[in-house]
C-alpha cells in the first residue's frame, strides 16, 4: 500500500491527479468555508445582479437568478461525491456477490445469474438510467438507485471473470480438497485475490458515476433546483449560449477537471497493479 | 381589395419582366422560417396552442375575424350575421373555394361544428352551450344555444371550417356512421379554405405550407411564398441561425437575456399584447392554502417589481408588464393601468399571523413547467420571498403532460403552480370562466380547485349579460371578488415577444393599429412582408 | 467455415435470450410508473370517459402478465403500438429518427477507428517518447468528461468563436432532399446532390466528434496496451533479427494481433455511444431519438419508451454481432467462450 502510493507520487500525471481529485474533495467538504457566498447553494434571488460575466467577487460570474457560480461549484462538488460514494458502495457489493457465486457455483446458477448480467449489460447505460429516473421522482436518493441499478453488472462481470479463472488455480482445489464450505472458499480464498482489481475499477469508476450522473441531470431526470448540480447547470446554461458562456463553460469545465483527476489516479493503480482487464 | 392586389401582382410582374436582373424566383419563392414549440396539432377539433393556433389561422378560416386595432369581430367568410334571442344566423359567402376546389357551404359549417363536438377535444369546450347548428340554405347557417352567451361570436374565431367532402373521402377505421370522424386523414392534411396549403406536415419535427393561389381574397406578392414552421428548436439554435441569417421569426418561449442579446445584433422585436397573463394557483383544497390568511399572505409577500424585472428585454419591450388583478389591463372589468400591485412584507406577516398554520409547520411544494425555463426562476424568486416570512418550500419541475394529469386529483395537485392563461377568443369570459368556475375546477388552467359561489354568480353574469356595460360590471366586481378571496397571484399582465430577423416585416405584430388581439392570428402569414 | 457459423448461431441464440430478458425489464419498469397515462396522453380537456376508454384500448385495467402477453404478441407482428404522445405508431416515430442518429453514432464509430487506431499504433512505436506522452493526456481527457461537456466546448470553439462548423441540424435549410432512407448520405447521393452531400458531411463534425471522443481515447490506449504487449513477444525479435523493416513489423507482427481486442472495445463503445448521442443530440439540435426519447420519458408514454429502449438495445447486440463475426474472421483461432469482455 504504501509502495503504491510512493509510485502515485512519483509519477508527473498520477501526481496532477492526486492534486485535482485533492482540490475536489478539499472543496466538497469545505465549501462552507470557501464559498464567498455559501447561502448562493439553495434558494436565494438577486435581481440587481443577475447574468452578469465574470467579475470581483463573483470570479465565475452569476446565474440568471444572482446566484454567485462558484459557490454553486463548490457545493456541487459534494452531491457529486456523495453520489459516487454511496452509488459504487452500494453497486459493488452487490456486483461482486452476483459474479462470486456465478463464477463458483456454475451450472444453472451461471446461467441464470449471468443471463440477468447480461440483459443489464445490453441497454446503453445511460438509457437505461433515463428510463428507470423516468418512471421515478427526480430525487437525489432516486437518482442514485438508477445509476446503481445500471452499475453492478460491470462488477459481476468482472469478478465472474476472475472467479472463473481463480477457481482452476491450485489454492482452490486445495480448499476443496479438505473440504472447506463454499461459502468459505468463495469469501476467504477467492475474493481476497479479486480485490485489488475491484479496487482499481471503483477508482476508475468513480469519474464515471459523475459522468452518468451528471449526464442524467443534464437531461433533466438528475437533482432538482435549488440544489446545485453540475449537469444541470451545463444544461441550464446552454440555452444562453454565445452571450451567456459563464454559465455553460465553468460548469463544464468543473465536471472535466473532477473526472480527469480520478481517471488519472485510476489509470496509475491500474498499471500498479497490473489489473488491467 | 382584391383589385388592389392584382394590379401590385401585374405591377410586380411587369417590373420583373422589364428588368430580368433581378432573379425573379427570389421574390416567388421567398421562405419564411418560423418556429414553435412540439408538437403542431393540424386537426381542426383538437387545436389548442398556439403552433396549433397558427396553423388553425393559415391553413383554415373562420366565419370572423378580429377587428384590427380595436376591439369586435369583422365578417370574413361570413358576410353578415344577426342575432336573435338565442340563435345566431350568418349569410356566408358564396364565393369560397376549399384548397381542394370544393366550393365552401353552409353544411361545411354544420359538420365543423359537429365534428367539433363530436371528438370534445381541444377548444370544444367553447362551444359546450351550442346545442346546434344547421343549414338553412346553401349559404345560411343557424346556431342554436341552450342559453344566452355573449362571447358566442368571439368563440367562432376557434371555429375552422372544414371541407366536409374531403372529410368524408378520408375517412379512416372506426364504428359508427362517421368512422373516425377523419382524425388520421386531418392529422396530417389540411382541408380549409386558408390563404396557405400544407405541404409537408410532420408534428414533431415541421410543417411546410405553400401560398395558395386561389385564395378568395387573395395573398399580396409579398408575402411569402412558403412558410417552415418548425417544432422544438434550442433557444440556442435558435439565436445563432437567426444572426445568421437562417432564421427569420422566433418563438415567444426564448428567455428575456436571448431576445435581448438578438435585439443587440440587430433584429427586430415584434409584440404581441393584451389577452392573457402569468397565474401563480394555488392548490385550495390543501393546507397550507386552504386558509385565506395563508393565501393572502403569500401573494403580498410575493415581489411582483421583481418578476416585471426579470422579464424585460430592453428598456422599452418587456415580456409583461405590471399587473392590476386578475382580469388583464384592457379588458373589460379590469383594473386602471396604473393600479399595480406591489410587495407589502407588513400586510403579509399580518395575514401570516391570522392564518391557522404557523410558519414553521409549512412547507409548499413550487411547481414550474419543465417547458418554460423561465418558470423555474419564478419558483426561485417565490422561494426566496416566501422564505423571508419563515415559510420553507420545495421546487419541483413538472413536465406539463404530467402537470395536466396531477391536477385532475386535488390530492395530487401541487401547493402551487405556474402557469400562463390566454382568453383563447379575446374575451373575458374564455380566459376567466376555465379558470375559477366551480364546476371547472381540476383542469390545467384551474389547480386552485376554488369552490366560490360568488364567483360562480358573477362569471355566470358575465356571460349573459345583454349589455357591455352589464358584462363590464360583472367582470369589475368579479375582479375585486378574486382579488380579495386570492386564490391566486396574479404576476403579471403577458406580453408576448419575438425575435425576427429584418427580412420580414409583421404590420400585425409591430403595429398596433394593425394588431388583432388575438393570440396568434398575428402569425396570419398573408399579412407579412417579405423584405427580400 | 463452421466454426463461424457456430459463432454466429450461439451468438443470435443468447442475443435473443438477453433481447426478451430486456424486453421484460423494461416492459416491467414502463409500467410501474405512477400516474394515469391514459389521462396524460389525452391532455388538459379530456373528459373521464374518454380516460376509460382509452384505458380498456391500451388494457391497463388487465394484470401486467396478461399486458406483457399482449405485448409480445404485438411486438411478433412488428407492433410497438401507439405513442400516446405523437398519436402515430411508435414504429413509425421511431423509423423517422432512428436513421439520424446511426447516421450519427456511425460517423462517430468510424472516427474512433481511423483516428483512435493510428494514435495508438504512433504511441506505441514512440514508446516513452513525447508522442506516447500526448496521446496518453488525449486519451485520458477524452474519457474524462461526458459527451455533452465535449458537444458544448466543440460548439463554443469551432462554431461560435471560430465559427468554422454549422451550430446546429443536419444539413442546411437550403436543401430540401427528399426522404428515402431517412439516411442523409445516402439520400442525398440519390438524389444526384453532391453539395447536399458535403453539406451534411459538414454538419456532422462536430457531433460525431464530440460523441467519439472518449471512443477515441480508449480504442488508442488499447491499441497501444496491445501493440506494445506483441512488441515484447518472441516472434518480434526474432521477424527484428531477420531484418525485416520496421514498418512491416508494425503492421503485421503487432498490429494484426492487438486489432481483435481494440475491435471488442469498439463494439462496446458502440452501446455507450447510442446512449451518449442522447446528449450530444441535446447540444447540436441534432433531429435524433434523443429529442423523441427524452419527451416520451417526461411524458410517461409507456409504448414508446418500451419501444425506444429495445430498439436501441438490439441495435446495440446486432453491432457486438457483427463485431464477434469479424473477429472470428480475423482470428478463426478465437473460440467465442474465449472472448474477452
Amino acid at each position: 500500500m504504501r509502495r503504491t502510493l510512493a509510485i502515485l507520487v512519483g509519477n508527473p500525471l498520477s501526481l496532477l491527479g492526486l492534486f485535482l481529485v485533492g482540490i475536489v474533495i478539499f472543496s466538497a467538504v469545505f465549501a462552507d468555508f470557501i464559498a464567498p457566498f455559501p447561502e448562493h447553494r439553495g434558494a436565494v434571488v438577486d435581481f440587481a445582479n443577475f447574468n452578469q460575466p465574470p467579475a470581483w467577487p463573483n470570479i465565475f460570474g452569476t446565474d440568471l437568478v444572482g446566484r454567485d457560480l462558484f459557490s454553486r461549484i463548490l457545493y456541487a462538488y459534494r452531491i457529486s461525491l456523495v453520489l459516487g460514494v454511496v452509488v459504487l458502495s452500494i453497486a459493488t457489493p452487490i456486483g461482486v456477490i452476483v459474479g462470486l457465486v456465478a463464477g463458483y457455483v456454475g451450472g444453472k446458477t451461471e446461467y441464470v445469474l449471468m443471463r440477468i448480467t447480461d440483459v443489464f449489460l445490453s441497454i446503453p447505460p445511460l438509457v437505461l438510467a433515463m428510463a428507470i429516473m423516468g418512471v421515478l421522482e427526480p430525487t437525489l436518493t432516486n437518482g442514485m438507485l438508477a445509476v446503481t441499478s445500471m452499475w453492478w453488472p460491470w462488477y459481476a462481470r468482472l469478478v465472474y471473470n476472475l472467479t472463473r479463472s481463480e477457481k482452476e488455480e491450485g489454492y482452490v482445489l486445495a480448499a476443496e480438497v479438505i473440504g472447506a464450505s463454499r461459502a468459505y472458499i468463495i469469501f476467504r480464498e477467492i475474493l481476497p485475490n479479486c480485490v485489488p482489481a475491484i479496487i482499481t475499477k471503483m477508482t476508475l469508476d468513480f469519474g464515471f458515476v459523475i459522468i452518468i450522473a451528471s449526464s442524467l441531470s443534464f437531461l433533466g431526470l438528475g437533482v432538482q433546483p435549488p440544489t446545485p448540480d453540475l449537469g444541470s447547470m451545463v444544461a441550464g446554461g446552454a440555452s444562453y449560449l454565445p452571450d451567456s458562456w459563464w454559465l455553460t463553460l465553468f460548469p463544464a469545465l468543473a465536471i472535466l477537471i473532477a473526472v480527469f483527476g480520478f481517471n488519472l489516479i485510476g489509470d496509475a493503480l491500474r498499471e500498479i497493479l497490473g489489473a488491467d482487464q | 381589395m382584391n383589385k388592389f392586389y392584382t394590379t401590385l401582382l401585374a405591377a410586380t410582374m411587369s417590373a420583373t419582366a422589364l428588368g430580368m436582373v433581378f432573379p425573379a424566383v427570389a421574390i416567388a419563392e421567398s421562405v419564411l422560417r418560423i418556429d414553435e414549440v412540439a408538437v403542431g396539432e393540424l386537426d381542426p377539433a383538437k387545436a389548442s396552442d398556439y403552433a396549433d393556433s397558427i396553423l388553425m389561422f393559415n391553413v383554415y378560416d373562420t366565419l370572423i375575424l378580429p377587428q384590427q386595432g380595436g376591439p369586435g369581430q369583422v365578417p370574413h367568410l361570413a358576410k353578415s350575421w344577426s342575432s336573435d334571442g338565442n340563435s345566431y344566423t350568418f349569410e356566408l359567402r358564396d364565393d369560397v373555394k376549399f384548397q381542394s376546389g370544393n366550393p365552401m357551404t353552409a353544411e361545411d359549417v354544420v359538420f365543423s361544428l359537429d365534428r367539433m363536438k363530436a371528438l370534445g377535444q381541444g377548444l370544444s369546450f367553447l362551444f359546450a352551450d351550442v346545442q346546434s347548428a344547421e343549414a338553412l340554405g346553401p349559404n345560411t347557417v343557424r346556431f342554436n344555444l341552450a342559453q344566452p352567451y355573449a362571447p358566442f361570436v368571439a368563440s367562432l374565431l376557434r371555429l375552422p371550417i372544414v371541407d366536409k367532402q374531403t372529410v368524408m373521402a378520408n375517412l379512416g377505421d372506426g364504428e359508427g356512421e362517421m368512422k373516425d370522424w377523419g382524425q388520421v386523414y386531418l392529422s396530417a392534411n389540411g382541408a380549409g379554405t386558408g390563404a396557405y396549403m400544407v405541404n409537408a406536415h410532420n408534428p414533431q419535427d415541421e410543417t411546410v405550407m405553400v401560398k395558395n393561389g386561389d385564395y378568395f381574397i387573395g395573398v399580396p406578392d409579398v408575402a411569402p411564398h412558403t412558410v417552415r414552421l418548425r417544432y422544438g428548436l434550442e433557444a440556442a439554435t435558435v439565436r445563432a441561425l437567426i444572426a445568421s441569417g437562417e432564421h427569420d421569426i422566433s418563438s415567444q418561449w426564448l428567455p428575456p437575456e436571448v431576445l435581448r442579446a438578438l435585439a443587440d445584433d440587430g433584429a427586430q422585436l415584434l409584440t404581441e399584447a393584451g389577452t392573457g397573463a402569468f397565474y401563480v394557483k394555488m392548490n385550495t383544497t390543501k393546507a397550507p392554502f386552504d386558509d385565506v390568511h395563508c393565501r393572502l399572505a403569500v401573494t403580498n409577500a410575493f415581489d411582483y417589481g421583481a418578476a416585471v424585472k426579470m422579464i424585460a428585454v430592453t428598456d422599452e419591450i418587456s415580456q409583461g408588464s405590471p399587473s392590476t388583478g386578475a382580469v388583464p389591463v384592457g379588458m373589460f372589468g379590469a383594473n386602471p393601468a396604473d393600479q399595480i400591485l406591489v410587495r407589502d412584507m407588513e400586510a403579509a406577516k399580518a395575514h401570516l399571523s391570522a392564518c391557522a398554520y404557523a410558519p414553521e409547520d409549512i412547507n409548499i411544494e413550487l411547481s414550474w413547467i419543465a417547458e418554460v425555463p423561465l418558470e423555474e426562476r419564478f419558483a426561485l424568486l417565490m422561494q426566496a420571498n416566501f422564505a423571508e416570512l419563515g415559510i420553507s418550500s420545495e421546487i419541483r419541475k413538472l413536465p406539463w403532460a404530467l402537470f395536466t394529469e396531477q391536477v385532475s386529483t386535488p390530492e395530487n395537485t401541487p401547493d402551487i403552480s405556474q402557469l400562463f392563461v390566454n382568453a383563447v377568443t379575446g374575451d373575458p369570459d374564455t380566459l376567466l370562466f376555465g379558470q375559477y368556475n366551480s364546476a371547472n375546477a381540476g383542469t390545467w388552467q384551474s389547480p386552485e380547485y376554488l369552490k366560490d359561489d360568488e364567483v360562480d354568480r358573477l362569471l355566470a353574469e358575465g356571460r349573459t349579460a345583454p349589455t357591455e356595460a352589464g358584462r363590464q360590471e360583472a367582470y369589475a366586481a368579479l375582479n375585486a371578488r378574486l382579488m380579495a378571496i386570492a386564490p391566486t397571484i396574479y404576476g403579471f399582465d403577458r406580453q408576448s415577444v419575438f425575435a425576427a430577423s429584418n427580412r420580414v416585416k409583421v404590420p400585425a405584430l409591430s403595429d398596433p393599429d394593425k394588431a388583432f388581439g388575438l393570440d396568434g392570428m398575428g402569425f396570419s402569414f398573408r399579412l407579412m412582408e417579405m423584405t427580400e | 467455415m463452421t466454426s463461424l457459423v457456430r459463432v454466429l448461431l450461439s451468438r443470435l441464440l443468447t442475443s435473443f435470450i438477453v433481447l426478451i430478458g430486456v424486453s421484460m425489464l423494461i416492459f416491467f419498469i414502463a409500467r410501474v410508473i405512477p400516474g394515469d397515462p391514459a389521462r396524460i396522453a389525452l391532455g388538459p380537456n379530456a373528459s373521464p370517459e374518454q380516460v376509460l376508454v382509452l384505458r380498456e384500448a391500451l388494457r391497463l385495467d388487465e394484470s401486467i402478465i396478461v399486458q406483457y402477453g399482449y405485448f409480445i404478441a404485438d411486438l411478433a407482428r412488428g407492433d410497438l403500438g401507439i405513442s400516446l404522445y405523437t398519436n402515430r405508431p411508435v414504429t413509425t416515430d421511431i423509423a423517422q429518427f432512428l436513421p439520424a442518429t446511426l447516421e450519427l453514432v456511425f460517423v462517430a464509430g468510424l472516427m474512433m477507428i481511423f483516428i483512435g487506431l493510428p494514435l495508438g499504433i504512433l504511441a506505441a512505436r514512440y514508446r516513452g517518447r513525447w508522442i506516447d506522452h500526448t496521446v496518453r493526456l488525449i486519451s485520458l481527457l477524452g474519457v474524462s468528461a461526458p459527451s455533452f461537456v465535449w458537444a458544448v466546448i466543440l460548439m463554443m470553439t469551432f462554431a461560435f468563436i471560430l465559427p468554422v462548423f454549422p451550430i446546429a441540424g443536419r444539413i442546411s435549410d437550403s436543401y430540401t432532399i427528399p426522404v428515402a432512407s431517412g439516411f442523409l448520405f445516402i439520400d442525398t447521393l440519390l438524389a444526384g446532390n453532391l453539395r447536399a452531400f458535403a453539406n451534411a458531411g459538414w454538419h456532422i463534425i462536430l457531433p460525431a466528434f464530440a460523441l467519439a471522443l472518449s471512443g477515441i481515447g480508449q480504442a488508442a490506449r488499447l491499441t497501444r496496451a496491445n501493440m506494445v504487449e506483441t512488441y515484447d513477444k518472441p516472434y518480434i525479435e526474432m521477424a527484428r533479427s531477420y531484418g525485416f523493416p520496421e514498418k512491416r513489423i508494425a503492421n503485421r507482427y503487432a498490429f494484426r494481433p492487438s486489432l481483435i481486442p481494440s475491435l471488442t472495445i469498439i463494439g462496446l463503445d458502440f452501446a455507450a455511444m447510442l446512449g451518449n448521442a442522447f446528449l450530444v443530440e441535446a447540444v447540436f439540435a441534432w433531429p435524433g431519438l434523443s429529442r423523441y426519447g427524452v419527451a416520451v420519458i417526461l411524458r410517461k408514454d409507456l409504448n414508446a419508451i418500451v419501444g425506444t429502449v429495445l430498439i436501441i438495445s438490439a441495435a446495440f447486440l446486432i453491432v457486438n454481432i457483427i463485431v464477434d463475426v469479424l473477429i472470428a474472421i480475423i482470428n478463426p483461432r478465437i473460440r467465442h467462450s474465449q472472448r474477452p469482455k
